[in-house]
């Protein structure tokens, strides 16, 4: 316990990178998922390719492989940009490509007898998509939209291995020093889990509130 | 920043030989998690209120925590309470901790998906209660659950990369290897995304072949 108390004012910072950068990568990651699904959803069709490929690659390569090939590569690409900077754009690309599923899916869950008769009574396309197409499919993408989020909390703690100071990265310091692995990775694990776990509660109220009965 | 041929060949080479470890750990890694998940749901579906209690704490705890941190705990942890386990060991019981947890979770849905009018039906014709739910809920569920099991067990077989940490020496762990002896890191890193883009495209099709396979002919 007294390795927690005498480092308290590193893992408070270490809680603060991991609440920023989350925070940060779920905002780009929103982004990234809103402009993909609405190009996959209506765009030309070689440009849904592209955004077809870049979901198929990140589907199938770790989210650690590409914090690795950022930190390792970028430099020799002659490219300098902080750390921070890089994982925070890794996480948020990452992630946009399941924002890209969560927000396509919804809007496909919305019947396409909603469009037709939104074109029955005279409404025009972007009125249809607005009032009646996006107002219902925001109902059914909150409960993946917070799942996400959940995922990128969870992943942040892998910066800590390209040295990020994460709270992950912090604990390990402190292991490193007090040997005292339970308590200090039980602590770190127990940040994870009050912000996950309140995520997902809200996650549960979300849900509660916009599911009605037909 | 150029591509050089012949390195990218002894790339292949030295991630090749990592490819043997990340399946030793993926293949038991996907198979235990979707055993460990039977008990979990069974518990978690139980009438008693204790056994469902554990369950869901057991199942927030595994889920609203990085695996990364697990395998630290299990890893660092083991070693400090004097049993120290191998990376091997430790990496995996922290990957069939968690999906287990996810998997039990699918069970649950796919379970819950199937009517309830079906058990009732099994009833009136006058089936055994887990006669009704083994050769009429059960094989039902399964055909549900093919599709988000192949979603997680990709996500698994990518986890399998954080093994890297805690020194397993399977393919993320020797790229970084080479990545820090050589200067030729865009080779080492193409190579390594491809070969885990091939292991899992395979597992989906193996996934998707499964579930053809069980699809009922009309």
């Amino acid at each position: 316990m007294n390795s927690l108390l005498a480092s308290w004012p590193l893992l408070i910072k270490g809680i603060g990178m991991t609440v920023f950068l989350a925070a940060v990568a779920t905002v780009l990651a929103t982004a990234l998922g809103l402009v993909l699904a609405g190009i996959q959803l209506f765009a030309w069709r070689p440009l849904r390719w592209l955004v077809e490929l870049y979901l198929y690659v990140i589907r199938g390569v770790p989210l650690l492989v590409m914090l690795f090939a950022m930190y390792y590569a970028l430099p020799y690409a002659g490219i300098q940009i902080d750390p921070i900077t890089g994982g925070i754009a890794v996480i948020g690309t990452y992630f946009g490509a399941f924002m890209t599923e969560v927000f396509r899916g919804a809007v496909l869950s919305v019947p396409k007898g909603q469009w037709e008769a939104g074109r029955a009574i005279g409404m025009r396309t972007p009125g249809i998509l607005r009032d009646v197409v996006i107002a219902q499919a925001l109902r059914v993408a909150g409960p993946p939209y917070i799942n996400t989020l959940i995922m990128v909390v969870k992943a942040t703690s892998l910066v800590s291995v390209i040295g990020l100071a994460d709270i992950t990265f912090v604990g390990r310091q402190i292991v490193e020093r007090t040997l005292e692995p339970f308590i200090v990775f039980g602590f770190v694990a127990l940040v994870y889990f009050v912000i996950c776990y309140a995520l997902s509660r809200l996650g549960r109220r979300i849900e509660a509130r916009t599911s009605y009965v037909h | 920043m150029s591509f050089d041929v012949g390195f990218l060949l002894r790339t292949v080479d030295a991630i090749g030989e990592g490819l043997r470890m990340t399946v030793v750990v993926a293949v038991p890694a996907l198979l235990l998690s979707a055993v460990w998940g039977v008990p979990l749901v069974m518990a978690l579906m139980s009438k008693g209120k204790l056994p469902s209690l554990l369950a869901r704490a057991y199942i927030e705890v595994v889920r609203n925590t990085p695996v990364l941190v697990q395998m630290f705990f299990i890893y660092f942890g083991s070693g400090m309470a004097g049993f120290p386990l191998p990376g091997y060991v430790a990496g995996l019981l922290a990957l069939v901790l968690q999906n287990g947890g996810y998997i039990a979770e699918i069970y649950r849905g796919g379970i819950q998906s199937i009517s309830q009018r079906q058990t009732e039906a099994g009833l009136a014709l006058g089936f055994m209660p887990r006669a009704t739910f083994g050769l009429i809920v059960l094989p039902q569920a399964v055909r549900k659950v093919i599709p988000p099991l192949s979603n997680q067990g990709v996500l698994i077989i990518k986890d399998t990369s954080l093994v890297a940490t805690i020194s397993v020496a399977e393919m993320t762990f020797q790229a970084r290897l080479m990545a820090d002896r050589t200067a030729a890191v865009f080779e080492i890193f193409f190579v390594l995304a491809l070969f885990y883009l091939a292991l899992t495209t395979v597992f989906s099709l193996l996934m998707r072949l499964v579930e053809v396979r069980l699809r009922v002919r009309q």
